[in-house]
């Protein structure tokens, strides 16, 4: 599903976090921490798995699709195949809850009756029921990442990737969204989520894979923090 | 729906940012301006190349001294009429010439009274078969009859002083508007970047969802073509203006001795500015967001 072959990233001009010589291959369906301090790499892997960055060296493959070498112009349809969340949630402050999820339908060209009819059931899907109407200041931070979920998974992308989604989010927030996630994963989708949230990685022994200084140094089935 | 998306789009960022909207569209505007009187200009001279090129003449002026009845006369008209280098030739008479002068200084009959009705000289119209043998022409009937040939004239080296002026107003209406252009696509490039900045939180989204590349770009582009097509109006406006008051009011004398420019061609400015405009400016913006912004 998804797999990174020697893979080698350098930031010219910026002190970026580089990545050297990853290897990483993942299955279908699984569920993957990406661990590790802060700027180690991990949130460069999810630029390059998003295709926002390319390798200096290497290969990466997603949904059987080698995106290294793609074109500009199929980007947009390949990422239509993804989902993705960020700490900081990235909602339209200006649209309501349902409209936020609704936009990412209206701008690839899906009609309004298809918004209509699938908006609702993802806002159920995570939880915001009856929330659809609120604007993101008038919901709490559990509640915008949920939208952010939403919007995420309404397309029911085979890949979800999560950059720290429950970096701005307290203790009990964040298991909720845990919860969610591990919801969304047994309906068969894949997630990547880069988080150091020990807490949450111990209680959801999942694929560890702990990346230190641009290198993987530890890829464990059902690990911990460590 | 995506049509109107982008519409609701293309109008909220022109209103957003109107006091570089305006700027954008007046520069524009000038710069189409001089366009379009460059053209013109260009169009002009063509046609009064075609209309003129069939009409100069040689004309070969005899010593006022010499009259019809003179005998060089009648060597020098022979001598013409055998010539193969010469299409037509016409005489013309002291009187005749007298005639043309009142004629034409009717408006300033002090002139016509001070000149001497005697010095005015007769003269030979000749129209070549081809004009490039002018110089020969020239050199052959110059000193004809010993000081009989009075001087020859080419009406055409008259003509081009006249067409390299116009050309010269041509180029440099030209230059302006190439000065204009590049100033107008900076303000445009610049327009576009603002416009790309306030929007850069549902750009990113766009992207991260998969909106095609050309649905991002579009309301941005659509900016700036938009602006170049009012910017086209109203230098078209500019040109029916000029036209107005100035060729066919101001300086309508200056311009009633070249054919006459006429309202098709304006007319035809319109579609032409227009299209320049927009396909400019179409591929500025897309540059701009494609290499600069980066969407």
């Amino acid at each position: 599903m998804i797999r990174l072959e020697h893979v080698t990233k350098h930031y010219a001009r910026s002190n970026r976090p580089s990545i050297e010589d990853i290897n990483v291959s993942i299955e279908k369906g699984e569920f993957v921490f990406f661990i590790g301090p802060t700027g180690a790499g991990k949130s460069t892997i999810i630029k390059l798995l998003l295709r926002e960055e390319v390798p200096n060296k290497g290969k990466v493959w997603v949904n059987d699709k080698e995106v290294t070498g793609m074109r500009r112009w199929k980007v947009p349809a390949f990422r239509r195949s993804l989902g993705c969340v960020f700490q900081d949630f990235r909602l339209l402050p200006h649209r309501t809850a349902a409209e936020n999820v609704a936009f990412a339908l209206e701008v690839i060209g899906k009609p309004k009756t298809v918004a209509r009819r699938v908006v609702p059931e993802v806002m159920d899907l995570v939880g915001l029921g009856g929330k659809e109407h609120r604007y993101p200041h008038e919901l709490s931070g559990g509640e915008q990442q949920r939208v952010a979920i939403a919007r995420a998974f309404v397309n029911r992308p085979l890949i979800l990737l999560a950059d720290e989604p429950t970096g701005n989010l307290d203790p009990d927030t964040s298991i909720e969204i845990m919860r969610l996630l591990d919801r969304i994963n047994r309906t068969g989708t894949t997630i990547v989520m880069v988080t150091h949230d020990s807490n949450i990685v111990n209680q959801m022994r999942r694929r560890v894979i702990e990346i230190e200084g641009g290198h993987v140094v530890r890829d464990q089935a059902r690990g911990v923090y460590g | 729906m995506r049509a109107k998306y982008v519409l609701s789009e293309v109008a909220v960022g022109l209103w957003r940012n109107i006091s570089m909207t305006i700027a954008m569209i007046i520069t524009m505007a000038v710069s189409l301006t001089m366009l379009g009187a460059g053209l013109l200009m260009y169009f002009q001279v063509q046609s009064m190349e075609a209309y003129y090129r069939g009409q100069v003449e040689i004309i070969v002026y005899l010593n006022h001294e010499i009259t019809e009845e003179d005998e060089v006369k009648g060597q020098l008209e022979e001598s013409l009429i055998g010539d193969p280098m010469v299409k037509t030739v016409e005489f013309k008479t002291k009187e005749e010439a007298w005639t043309d002068f009142q004629e034409l200084f009717a408006d300033a009959p002090d002139l016509v009274e001070s000149v001497d009705k005697d010095r005015l000289p007769a003269s030979f119209e000749v129209s070549l078969n081809n004009m490039d043998d002018a110089d020969e022409f020239i050199a052959k009937y110059e000193g004809f009859g010993d000081g009989a040939v009075e001087r020859i004239m080419n009406q055409r080296d008259a003509l081009e002083e006249v067409f390299g002026l116009m050309g010269g107003v041509q180029r440099l209406s030209l230059i302006l508007a190439l000065v204009q252009g590049i100033a107008a696509l900076l303000l445009v490039a610049n327009t576009i970047q603002v416009a790309a900045y306030s929007k850069r939180r549902e750009v990113s989204i766009m992207k991260l969802v998969g909106a095609s590349n050309w649905f991002v770009q579009a309301p941005f582009v659509l900016e700036a073509v938009f602006a170049g097509l009012i910017g086209a109006i109203l230098a078209f406006l500019a040109l029916v203006a000029g036209k107005a008051f100035l060729v066919d009011g101001t300086f309508k004398a200056l311009f009633d001795i070249m054919t006459e420019m006429s309202w098709t061609r304006i007319w035809l400015m319109l579609p032409i500015l227009a299209g320049i405009a927009s396909v400019i400016s179409a591929i500025t913006g897309w540059v701009t967001l494609r290499f600069q912004v980066k969407v």
